[in-house]
C-alpha cells in the first residue's frame, strides 16, 4: 500500500463537511446538469460530471487538501461543495464553494466556506487565499463578501474565462 | 475520515504504484500530445490535470484504478494499467496507455497481464476494454491478451470496439497463460540478441 491520504470531516451548526463518495453522484450529476453551474463549469454530462466527482477526490492526493461535500444536518442531504482548491494553472490557494439551486438563499455557503477558511488557516497555516469568482455570478460575489473578502484585480483561466479575484481577510484579522 | 490506500503491483521488470504528484510531467507531454488521440485528447494543460486528479479520485471513488507503471530499477515511469469505470461505462474495463517512448518492449503486456490478474485474484468475474478501431496498437494488445471482440457486448459512444477478456477460469494455468507469460519472459531476456543489422 502507497498511496495514503486522510480527509478530514468539519462541522457546524447547520452543516457537515465530508469527503465525496460514489454515494453523492447522483446529487452532484444534478447540480451540473442544468445552468445553475454555469459559473463553474457546467452544465456537463453526466460522464464529465463523474469525471469531476474523481477529480475532487484525486485532488487531495495529489495536493494533500482539497474540497469536501456539503451536507445538511437537518436532512441529511447533500448541498453542495467547499473547500480548498488548487489544479494546475490557478494563480493561488483558493476557496471554493458551489451550491445546489435548492440550497440556496439560506446562508450555507458562506457557513461552509467560513468552515473551509478557518481549516486553512488553524490546521494548514496558510496566511493568504483567494476566491475566483466568474464575471455575472453576482450570488458568489455576494457571499464573498459577506465572508470579508474584497475584490484584488482579474484573473483569466483558460477554461472558465475571466474572472474576479477577491482576497481573503488574513488569519491575524479574523482572529 | 476517509483513507485511500493503492496497493502496489510488482512483476519481472516493473513496479506498478498508484499515481503520485510527481508523475503528473509524464502523464502531462502524452496526454497533451498527439499521442492522446484515442483516449480522448489531446488535452490543455487544465483538463490534464483534471483527468490526472480524476484518474487518482477513481481509486477512491471505486475501490480501484489505474496505476503509474514504473521501471523496477530506474523508477522511471513508462505508462499506466488497471481498471477503469466511470460513468456510462457499460463494463467494468481493462485500460492501458504507454509513453510514446516506452513502446515495443512488451511494457504494456506486461503491465495490463498483473494487472488483470490482481483484479481476477480479487473478485473479479471479467473485464472488457474498450478500442477505437483505428488504435491498431491497443488491438493488437487486447488479442495478444487473449481478449476478442464482442460484438454483441454494449460500446460506450458506438465507435469504440468491445474487446473482451478471457474469464478468470481460461487464464489458470493454460495455454493461453503460458503463452502470455512466455511473451513477457521473452521481452525481458531475448533468445536472440542481434548485435545489429546487416548492411549491404
Amino acid at each position: 500500500m502507497t498511496a495514503q491520504i486522510t480527509i478530514p470531516r468539519l462541522e457546524t451548526d447547520r452543516l457537515i463537511l465530508r469527503a465525496h463518495t460514489l454515494s453523492d453522484f447522483p446529487d452532484v450529476a444534478a447540480f451540473y446538469a442544468t445552468d445553475h453551474s454555469k459559473f463553474v463549469g457546467g452544465p456537463m454530462t453526466p460522464e464529465l460530471a463523474w469525471r469531476s466527482l474523481a477529480m475532487e477526490a484525486g485532488h487531495w492526493l495529489l495536493r494533500g487538501f482539497g474540497r469536501w461535500s456539503i451536507i445538511e444536518k437537518a436532512s441529511d442531504q447533500w448541498i453542495g461543495i467547499t473547500g480548498l482548491w488548487y489544479p494546475e494553472g490557478f494563480p493561488e490557494h483558493e476557496l471554493g464553494w458551489d451550491l445546489a439551486e435548492h440550497a440556496t438563499g439560506k446562508g450555507y455557503a458562506t457557513e461552509a466556506a467560513r468552515a473551509a477558511r478557518a481549516y486553512a488557516y488553524d490546521t494548514l497555516g496558510w496566511t493568504t487565499l483567494i476566491s475566483l469568482v466568474a464575471e455575472g455570478n453576482d450570488a458568489s460575489a455576494a457571499v464573498a463578501t459577506r465572508l470579508g473578502a474584497r475584490p484584488d484585480g482579474r484573473f483569466t483561466h483558460e477554461r472558465f474565462g475571466a474572472m474576479n479575484v477577491y482576497r481573503h481577510p488574513a488569519p491575524e484579522a479574523l482572529a | 475520515m476517509t483513507d485511500l490506500a493503492i496497493p502496489t503491483l510488482e512483476t519481472n521488470r516493473l513496479i506498478l504504484r498508484g499515481p503520485e504528484p510527481q508523475d503528473y510531467p509524464d502523464f502531462k507531454a502524452t496526454f497533451t500530445s498527439y499521442r492522446a488521440r484515442f483516449m480522448g485528447g489531446p488535452l490543455n494543460a487544465y483538463e490534464a490535470w483534471m483527468l490526472y486528479a480524476a484518474e487518482i479520485g477513481h481509486w477512491a471513488i471505486r475501490g480501484y484504478g489505474m496505476w503509474m507503471i514504473h521501471d523496477k530499477q530506474t523508477d522511471e515511469t513508462y505508462g499506466m494499467a488497471g481498471g477503469w469505470k466511470p460513468a456510462k461505462w457499460p463494463e467494468t474495463e481493462l485500460a492501458w496507455v504507454i509513453w510514446p517512448g516506452a513502446q515495443g518492449k512488451g511494457y504494456a503486456l506486461e503491465a495490463t497481464h498483473a494487472a488483470r490478474a490482481h483484479f481476477y485474484r480479487n473478485g473479479w468475474d471479467g473485464a472488457v476494454s474498450y478500442i477505437d478501431p483505428k488504435n491498431l496498437d491497443s488491438i493488437r494488445l487486447a488479442e495478444r491478451l487473449g481478449a476478442t471482440p464482442d460484438k454483441g457486448a454494449p460500446s460506450i459512444d458506438g465507435n469504440d470496439v468491445v474487446y473482451r477478456h478471457p474469464a478468470p477460469a481460461a487464464l489458470d494455468g493454460t495455454q493461453l497463460a503460458h503463452g502470455i507469460d512466455m511473451e513477457i519472459a521473452h521481452y525481458a531476456d531475448p533468445l536472440f540478441k542481434p548485435k545489429g543489422y546487416a548492411l549491404d
